[in-house]
């Protein structure tokens, strides 16, 4: 059932329909006509070389047959980039990308359609872009035409179209390819409920019978619905990239610790307040990217407070949901525990939540250093983590329960569910 | 889109993209106006009326020979009118092939060059039919043509056909990284037609000046055509091989510039 968290679930041997190494791309820089000039000068006769900005370094991937993969970063991440590179749009300034099979495009909104033709118009210059032969179009059309289902528009320019209906338009064409891989950039942004729903049930039926998917979205929701896989890019490299559920929720952390980034600490350390933190550990890490945890797992949190004055600091230490919503805090001093002296400045204090009852989710946590009496507070660091599971249950945490006359459900019997 | 098929089918896919493109292309100018395709067929033959009467009675030009009738103005006038219109905006157009098609670019992986080569040939087929139109309404006038020649005169369209698709990939290419080209080449284009001999024949110039007009490219076709089936004048051996050696010439130019140029116009779009 947790087939999905398994990072080695990619089957290897399956046949490689886009392979990408260490690639890259940068876009010229270009502000004033002579620097084009010069461009077109270097290009002709120089070595080629242009200055140029980076967007997208060292990507490498893998998509085998029947994968599915969302990308995921903010915008100007290099997402379209690199959708741009695999589609042969665009040429790598570095690397190699090779994709295999025919592949069906949505880049942006529109797939190219040009403004002054009706629909049926550049449907038939779509399929010829698409290397489709004349008879396979008279075939398809109906098809195209029904799915897109944007009655008499078809007959009208796609300039009176709405934004959806030219993505309704796109998709339709696309779907009725049936392409080895689609790659679609954002096309589920735009259209209504209802052609979102329809999208989603042809890219899971396009899935189920063997199609890949590249997919690009800022809903979590779809590319958790959608791909297997999913690769977060941060300003052009990979941040992330495996199983869609914690690739997601690391990137979705990353955008809670952003959000509610505070002062940096060497700026705190500076003033010279009473007590600061001179570090957080996660289980054991400093390190800023959000930890993954199973439930049930053990969080450990360690906490190093400086003192100004060698006073006995009181450490607080608290989890909250990725709203800011407190789940639970507790401090040395109400607990009657004392931080562990280090030397005359610097304090430790630690503690473990171990059989972790919060429900899968992003969760923040948080260390405080107080002073002596536990009153005022002084220093806050914190640190995303992940709660990993599948499970179907709601709220922040498992609380202990039981069901009154307990009797399995015949739904559960038959599956042999084990989940409680 | 399929990225690993073999050549042969690539270049089966190119030219069913050409095809379309190039169907857009006709239907862009004529099939959005009223008069819708017949436009096509009386705007020649408009042309051509209007040039025959300026020509003869306004300009009262008088033909190598003396001759000063419309009858024999207006086919001199076509063979140098006809290969213009077709060579100039076949130019202009595929100029900005690229430009215009952007969005199609940066969209959809597909050959760019299949966008030059539809607008020029759009613009070779129209004035084509449109030259056709005119060879057989002045046979029906009754004014002779040698219309035996006329194989030779379309294998000079065709050769006419090759230094405007040099021109055009060559200048596709700049256009997207110069895009001050185009204006340049709206000016250019008029003195290019007056420094050849579309309205006039080279004998109207003065002795000294005659051998200039060799420098202009365009010069040998209306000589050419006039010479094969008007019997007005003749063109060497040196000056036809001359022609096709440049023809070809600016078409390798011309594509080899446009294919190091093609993958970086995304860069510069």
């Amino acid at each position: 059932m947790n087939e999905v968290n398994d990072p080695n679930a990619r089957r290897e041997d399956d046949s490689l329909l886009a392979v990408a190494r260490n690639l890259g791309k940068s876009y010229p820089k270009v502000f004033r006509p002579r620097d084009r000039l010069r461009a077109l000068a270097k290009l002709l006769v120089g070595n080629g070389h242009i200055d140029s900005v980076p967007v997208l370094r060292g990507v490498d991937i893998d998509v085998t047959r029947g994968e599915s993969l969302g990308l995921i970063g903010e915008n100007g991440a290099g997402k379209s980039t690199l959708l741009k590179l695999l589609t042969g749009v665009l040429t790598p300034s570095t690397g190699s990308v090779e994709v295999r099979g025919r592949v069906g495009a949505l880049l942006e909104l529109g797939a190219g359609f040009h403004l002054e033709y009706t629909g049926r118009d550049n449907i038939a210059m779509s399929a010829a872009l698409y290397g489709l032969a004349a008879d396979e179009l008279r075939e398809k059309l109906p098809q195209i035409i029904d799915f897109a289902d944007i009655g008499r528009y078809i007959d009208e320019p796609v300039k009176h179209y709405s934004s959806g209906m030219v993505v309704r338009l796109g998709f339709a064409i696309v779907a009725a390819l049936k392409p080895d891989l689609l790659i679609t950039d954002e096309v589920l942004a735009v259209g209504d409920e209802s052609f979102q729903k329809k999208c989603v049930r042809w890219m899971e039926g396009y899935l189920a019978s063997g199609g890949t998917l590249i997919l690009v979205s800022h809903s979590m929701y779809h590319i958790q619905k959608l791909c297997r896989h999913a690769l977060w890019l941060r300003q052009g490299e990979i941040a992330a990239a495996g199983d869609v559920f914690d690739v997601t929720q690391a990137y979705l952390a990353y955008h809670e610790r952003k959000s509610a980034a505070g002062p940096e600490r060497g700026i705190i350390a500076a003033q010279g307040v009473e007590f600061h933190l001179l570090g957080l550990a996660v289980n054991g890490t400093e390190q800023e990217t959000s930890l993954f945890l199973d439930q049930g797992d053990s969080l450990c949190l360690t906490a190093r407070v400086r003192s100004r004055d060698g006073r006995e600091p009181t450490v607080a230490f608290g989890i909250a949901r990725a709203d800011g919503t407190a789940v639970y805090g507790v401090s040395s001093e109400m607990d009657g525990v004392a931080p562990q002296r280090i030397d005359a400045h610097t304090w430790v204090a630690e503690i473990v939540f171990s059989d972790l009852s919060l429900l899968p989710g992003t969760y923040t946590v948080k260390a405080h250093p107080l002073d002596t009496e536990g009153v005022r507070l002084f220093d806050t660091i914190e640190r995303g983590i992940v709660v990993r599971g599948s499970t179907r249950e709601f709220g922040l945490v498992r609380l202990q329960h039981r069901w009154g006359p307990a009797v399995k459900s015949d739904a559960a019997r038959d599956a042999g569910d084990s989940d409680s | 889109m399929t990225r690993d098929d073999s050549r042969l089918r690539r270049a089966e896919k190119s030219w069913a993209i050409a095809v379309h493109f190039i169907r857009r292309e006709l239907r862009n100018r004529y099939l959005g106006s009223i008069s819708g395709g017949l436009w096509a067929l009386l705007q020649p033959l408009m042309q051509l009326v209007i040039y025959g009467f300026v020509w003869t009675y306004v300009f009262k030009m008088r033909l190598p020979g003396g001759d000063a009738s419309p009858a024999a103005i207006v086919p001199f006038l076509a063979l140098g009118v006809w290969p213009w219109n077709a060579f100039s905006e076949a130019v202009m157009r595929s100029a900005t092939a690229i430009q215009d098609n952007a969005g199609l670019i940066g969209k959809v992986a597909f050959p760019r060059g299949v966008l030059v080569l539809a607008a020029a040939s759009a613009s070779f087929l129209l004035h084509g039919i449109g030259f056709i139109v005119v060879v057989v309404v002045v046979e029906l006038l009754g004014i002779p043509l040698q219309l035996a020649h006329l194989p030779l005169a379309l294998l000079a369209f065709a050769l006419l056909f090759a230094l405007a698709l040099g021109f055009g990939y060559l200048f596709a290419a700049i256009q997207v990284f110069v895009r001050d080209l185009s204006q340049v080449l709206g000016q250019v284009l008029p003195l290019m037609m007056f420094t050849a001999p579309v309205l006039y024949s080279r004998e109207f110039l003065p002795e000294r000046f005659r051998q200039w007009l060799d420098w202009n490219p365009f010069t040998f076709y209306p000589e050419y055509l006039r010479a094969e089936l008007l019997g007005m004048g003749s063109v060497g051996v040196a000056a036809q091989l001359g022609a096709l050696g440049l023809a070809l010439a600016i078409l390798a130019i011309g594509y080899a510039v446009f294919r190091r140029l093609d993958p970086r116009f995304e860069d510069f779009l």
